[in-house]
């Protein structure tokens, strides 16, 4: 009320639908119409929207003369107000509509009309100008600190019911995965996020998953209690380091140098982990279900006040859904039947010569290379050397999750093996360092490996 | 002619909204203290007070166009006259009674859905103007497949 003026949100009680508003429009001729609305919707602060049920002289007034007039009540002091409305869209789907026309089938099925009530619409108008009437009524005003919050789902909250909902409906770990970073982006800005997850048997956290570098660092390890990542893997606590001072990124720096000197990850046999050069802030979030932890969710910004307590709280939020999520998901060992084989897509560019692959198998670190770069380990290396031989020794092409597990020279444990995040990685390794050789699913439990082009084996103890 | 189903309607304790323009086509909404309808079946008489009502005033002695809504609030029947200005005048002492008289039976309608007894008589409906409305148009206004009819 800065100026005067209330604003939208001041008018919370008139947006009950317990007073009709009188809602004015005008025909292009000039002829004025006048109608009663049930209830007007707040959007957000400029904006409210009115449900378009049946034919209508408002729908079709607005869309010659997008001008409107509606006068509403308060209906605690009859307190009334005028606001002067420009029609700007209308909505027959997306939340606004679902929202409105579930309200709709609500009320009209507790009177029996669902098949004459029927949500058509949801028009949306600007508000201009918001008018206080006086003289209207004799009751005093109430004051506008009366406004109860509850009755305004802050920004923030909603954005994290979206998500909610969302993670919710992923039927697959690595959906669950690629869905959670791609929202923490687009719904909360966090342009930079990785989820790494414990490797229980090697008691490291590897990454399976990141969003906003130029390398997506699948495969790279942290160690427990190394870095911010790995303590606070340790800690099993949330940790910010907001404006992170220059020692540290003359830390990072010396690290980024020392490893150009080593030559490439080819060399040294290790991924590097996701990370922005001019990180200013950083944030790491534990992901726990049970006391168990299953990894870590971390975030990085270049701002240094980008991070404050409202993100460690969203993450924290988040993290604990991802985290009962993920752990839900790589249980999830059920197969189902094989589904349509789809159609191989080729993973090479257009007008890229055909060539083989090479692959060359280290027995004693289980590692794998592929054309003589280095390209997984450890448990997800046997698995890939195993599939290769496989194809090439039985024709072999479709995998269960369940034959790989029942393989002991793979040597997955017993309980809790991670074998979806560990297929997850070798899948994102192989679509990163040679994508014509495909791990591609057929359906729960079940995947295919399917190869573009010649693939030649060999194998080396050392 | 206004048609005798409306009549009976606009009899009772109807809830009245005013919508008018102005040159610019720009909508101006209001509520009226009570609706009068004339012997001759032809006009009505509103009620307006110039404090909430200045823009709908101005409106009408620019051009006199306005369409009147009036709904009873417990069953929701209503009907739009669309209509013309023909006078604007103080409220003589039957007007008052016709205003008073189309309160009670509102209030009465307003009770009747729940609303506070106390509240239907925080209106501050005089001084009021007394407005006569030649109809040109009834339609039907009840929710439903029905509503943007011509009665």
């Amino acid at each position: 009320m800065g100026d005067g003026r209330p604003q939208l949100a001041d008018l919370w009680p008139c947006f009950q639908g317990i007073i009709p508003a009188a809602l004015s429009t005008c025909a292009q001729d000039g002829t004025p119409n006048v109608t009663f609305i049930s209830q007007i919707h707040y959007v957000d602060p400029s904006h409210v929207a009115i449900s378009h049920q049946f034919f209508n002289k408002t729908h079709r007034n607005v869309r010659e003369n997008p001008s409107a007039c509606a006068m509403m009540l308060d209906p605690r002091t009859l307190q009334a107000y005028r606001l002067y409305l420009h029609y700007q869209y209308s909505e027959s789907s997306g939340r606004l509509f679902d929202s409105m026309s579930l309200q709709l089938q609500a009320i009209a099925s507790h009177a029996g009309m669902t098949d004459v009530f029927r949500l058509r619409a949801a028009d949306v108008y600007e508000v201009l100008r918001i008018d206080i009437v006086e003289g209207f009524t004799r009751l005093p005003p109430s004051p506008i600190s009366e406004r109860p919050s509850r009755l305004f789902v802050d920004q923030d909250l909603e954005s994290l019911r979206l998500m909610a909902e969302r993670l919710n409906r992923s039927e697959a770990l690595s959906d669950l995965l690629d869905h959670s970073l791609e929202l923490l982006d687009e719904l909360f800005g966090f342009h930079h996020a990785m989820i790494l997850l414990t490797d229980e048997p090697g008691g490291k956290l590897f990454t399976i998953a990141s969003r906003g570098y130029p390398e997506n660092g699948v495969g790279s390890e942290v160690g427990i209690g190394e870095g911010l990542i790995g303590m606070v893997a340790r800690a099993r606590r949330a940790l910010r380091l907001s404006a992170i001072d220059h020692s540290l990124r003359y830390a990072r720096a010396v690290r980024d140098c020392a490893q150009a000197a080593q030559g490439s990850e080819a060399a040294c046999r290790e991924i590097p982990l996701p990370g922005l050069a001019r990180a200013a802030g950083q944030i790491a979030v534990p992901l726990v279900t049970r006391s168990r932890l299953v990894g870590v969710l971390a975030v990085e910004s270049t701002e240094p006040l980008a991070f404050m307590s409202r993100e460690d709280t969203i993450l924290t939020i988040v993290a604990t859904q991802l985290a009962t999520s993920i752990d839900h998901l790589s249980r999830d060992t059920e197969e189902s039947s094989p589904s349509a084989a789809a159609k191989p897509k080729s993973g090479r560019a257009a007008g890229q010569p055909s060539r083989g692959r090479h692959f060359c198998f280290f027995h004693q670190d289980d590692c794998m290379f592929v054309d003589g770069e280095y390209l997984i380990r450890n448990v997800p290396g046997r698995i890939l050397w195993r599939l290769l031989t496989r194809q090439r020794d039985e024709g072999q092409r479709e995998f269960t999750n369940r034959e790989l597990r029942m393989d002991s020279w793979l040597g997955l444990p017993e309980i809790k093996d991670n074998l979806e995040s560990r297929l997850i990685l070798l899948r994102k390794r192989l679509e990163q360092k040679c994508p014509d050789v495909r791990l591609v699913p057929r359906g729960r439990g079940r995947f295919a490996l399917e190869t573009d082009v010649p693939v030649e084996l060999a194998e080396k103890e050392t | 002619m206004i048609p005798p189903q409306v009549f009976g309607l606009l009899q009772t304790g109807v809830s009245v909204i005013v919508g008018t323009r102005d040159s610019a086509l720009m909508p101006e909404s209001t509520r009226a203290w009570g609706i009068h309808i004339a012997t001759d079946r032809a006009s009505v008489t509103i009620f307006l007070t110039e404090a909430i009502s200045q823009k709908t005033l101005q409106n009408l002695r620019e051009n006199g166009l306005v369409a009147i809504s009036c709904t009873r609030p417990t069953d929701h029947v209503a009907c739009q006259l669309k209509g013309r200005l023909r006078t604007i005048r103080p409220a003589g002492q039957a007007d008052r009674d016709h205003s008073k008289s189309w309160h009670r039976d509102f209030a009465g309608e307003l009770v009747a859905i729940g609303v506070p007894p106390d509240l239907c008589e925080a209106w501050i409906t005089e001084p009021a103007l007394a407005i006569e409305i030649d109809v040109t148009d009834v339609f039907h206004q009840t929710p439903g497949p029905g509503a943007g009819e011509k009665v």
